[in-house]
């Protein structure tokens, strides 16, 4: 399959997205977790 | 119950005929079937990013999820925990593949990879699933209006079905999409608009109103034990959660469409980036509607039961036995509403007040469930029917609670939200229908013009389809986990057919031969072990199929067609 060489496989472009979208996640659950730590027991 | 305001109404219509007479004006550029299904794959990232979002949000979102919050909590949140990695996963696998493919579906790309009657099955389940499930999320909202307004639910069908059927049959994607943006935003002010209003109207502090919700265990988010039988635990929902996000987002046309439309792999990527980052905190809103709802009615009094029709028919029938119940209720709610000021006014004096006071709150909140839950069962007793009293806590809150003008909003968005995820499954179905069926085995040359009529006959196709169920299907089981429930059952197996095709290896009777062994083995777990919660059935239909398929394939070399299809 030919794709656009613009969008050819970058491991490094990869890897940023992956630890910018991770890292909002832990913050997301972090939250969730200190509400139900805060209000929960 | 109180009729809800003419200006309320307004804005629904207002906002109804906005959306329609937009979507009409979208028509233009669709002269060609590319521009039709595709929007000629010019459409920006954000844009299509909202579509994504607000395809995947229904009415059941609004309706179902919030009621749930109300009775549950939070909990529901770890279904999604699985979102954001499927959806960077994703972004480097099949976003790439298949958009590199200049594909009209994702089945398409199948046959190029395997051969004509994998991309037949596949497009023939999706047309299965999805054409069923439009008609459930039509039929969602039309069966909770209809008991609250008390209209018949064909004409609830007809308010949001004809236009949604009009602008989507007309215009096209670019119509779908640019009506998903407003619909998206709409849907986002109310659910804003709701959680900022109760707020307000909680005659406590926030601080308070969060810790009368704890007591009772609804800001319980996680849950870590591993247990196949749970649907909603942390481990269920990041990997069962997994596989049926990259599923749904990766292989069911009704998505895979939305970021086949961006003007390139790039901006199909950070579309779907879009509900990475924002559908678990969206999801934690409208859970928290719910949970503020509930702490709203600790000071007002509460409904005993939320569906008027349901209220009705035991009324009738069982009225002393609905009397005696309603009393106790009564009691009860009256002594938690004096505990929940007390656990307010502790809070204040110190810790160990709090503490007991809390205590108390507790055991007076499981009296008023308990009468509640009486009644239920008299419900069930009398009519025969699963109560699914949860759908109506959000409506008559809206209804009956909320100033004039917003309860129209929240309406509003509760259509818009039907609207959208309906308008892109259309749009989708008719897709399949005429490029994978009639395309590719009845008609192969026929002009534009000639492919675009048919096309939009088979969205005004699909769309009476989804009328007609949805106008028969009050009968239909919980809201929420029907349409999870039946999309579940297949897509694991059709995850396992796209993964299969990224490995060199695998060959066209492999993957056949996988797909079906895979959904007869979720069919022999769904039935041999119902106890285990649908989320892993996504993860044994996948696994099956790709172990099957290479299995089947053997160790033969790869053929030409297969290495170039997939480099």
């Amino acid at each position: 399959m030919t794709q656009p060489s613009d969008d050819a496989p970058d491991n490094g472009r990869f890897r940023r997205t992956l630890i910018r979208v991770i890292s909002v996640q832990i913050v997301t659950l972090l939250l969730l977790g200190l509400l139900q730590y805060r209000y929960s027991r | 119950m109180r009729a809800m305001h003419p200006l309320n109404w307004v804005v629904v219509i207002a906002w109804l005929a906005y959306v329609a007479i937009d979507g009409l004006r979208r028509a233009r550029g669709t002269k060609h079937i590319e521009g039709y299904f595709l929007a000629n794959r010019n459409l920006p990232w954000w844009a299509v990013g909202l579509s994504v979002m607000a395809t995947q949000l229904s009415a059941v979102t609004m309706i179902g999820t919030t009621g749930q919050g109300a009775v549950d909590g939070m909990r529901f949140v770890q279904f999604y925990f699985g979102l954001p990695l499927a959806m960077v996963i994703l972004g480097v696998t099949i976003v790439p593949f298949l958009h590199g493919a200049k594909v009209f579906t994702a089945y398409e790309f199948l046959e190029r990879r395997f051969d004509a009657k994998t991309r037949s099955l596949t497009a023939f389940l999706f047309l299965l699933s999805r054409g069923m499930s439009c008609g459930t999320i039509l039929a969602a909202p039309a069966v909770v209006f209809s008991a609250i307004f008390g209209w018949p639910i064909g004409w609830c069908v007809l308010l949001m079905g004809v236009p949604t059927v009009l602008y989507t049959m007309i215009g096209g994607v670019q119509a779908v999409t640019w009506a998903d943006v407003k619909q998206m935003v709409l849907i986002v002010v109310a659910i804003t608009a709701m959680v900022t209003v109760l707020l307000v109207r909680i005659p406590v502090s926030p601080s308070d109103a969060l810790h009368l919700a704890g007591a009772t265990g609804r800001l319980r988010v996680f849950d870590f034990t591993f247990s196949l039988k749970n649907t909603y635990t942390f481990w269920s929902g990041l990997i069962g959660g997994t596989f049926l996000m990259l599923s749904y987002f990766g292989t069911d046309q009704s998505q895979v469409q939305r970021y086949l439309t961006a003007r390139s792999v790039d901006e199909a990527r950070s579309s779907l980036l879009i509900s990475a980052y924002w559908k678990i905190p969206l999801q934690a809103m409208v859970l928290l509607i719910g949970v503020l709802v509930f702490v709203f009615y600790q000071f007002e009094t509460p409904p005993m039961l939320y569906n008027p029709v349901q209220e009705r028919k035991v009324r009738e029938a069982q009225p002393a036995a609905l009397a005696t119940l309603q009393s106790r209720f009564d009691t009860a709610v009256a002594a938690r509403l004096a505990a929940a000021r007390a656990v307010s006014t502790a809070r204040k004096a110190g810790d160990d007040a709090a503490t007991s006071a809390t205590a108390e709150f507790r055991v007076r909140d499981s009296a008023a469930t308990a009468v509640r839950t009486e009644a239920l069962a008299l419900v069930e007793k009398t009519t025969g029917q699963q109560s699914k009293d949860v759908n109506y806590i959000i409506p008559r809150f809206v209804v009956e609670q909320l100033p004039i003008g917003l309860a129209g909003l929240f309406i509003a968005g509760v259509m818009a939200a039907a609207m959208s995820a309906i308008a892109a499954e259309l749009n989708s179905l008719a897709t399949a229908t005429v490029i994978d069926f009639y395309r590719r085995w009845f008609r192969k040359e026929a002009s534009d013009a000639h492919f675009l009529t048919v096309s939009k006959g088979a969205t005004a196709f699909w769309g009476l389809f989804a009328m007609v169920v949805a106008s028969y299907a009050a009968t239909l089981g919980s809201l929420i986990e029907v349409v999870n429930r039946f999309g579940s059952f297949f897509y694991g197996s059709i995850l396992g057919v796209f993964i299969l095709a990224m490995i060199p290896r695998a060959r066209a009777t492999g993957a056949f031969v996988g797909l079906i062994v895979g959904m007869l083995t979720v069919a022999a777990v769904n039935f041999g072990a119902p106890q285990v919660a649908f989320l892993w059935h996504n993860v044994v239909g996948a696994v099956t199929v790709v172990v099957v398929g290479m299995l089947v394939s053997g160790g033969r070399a790869t053929t030409p067609a297969a290495a170039s299809a997939v480099q």
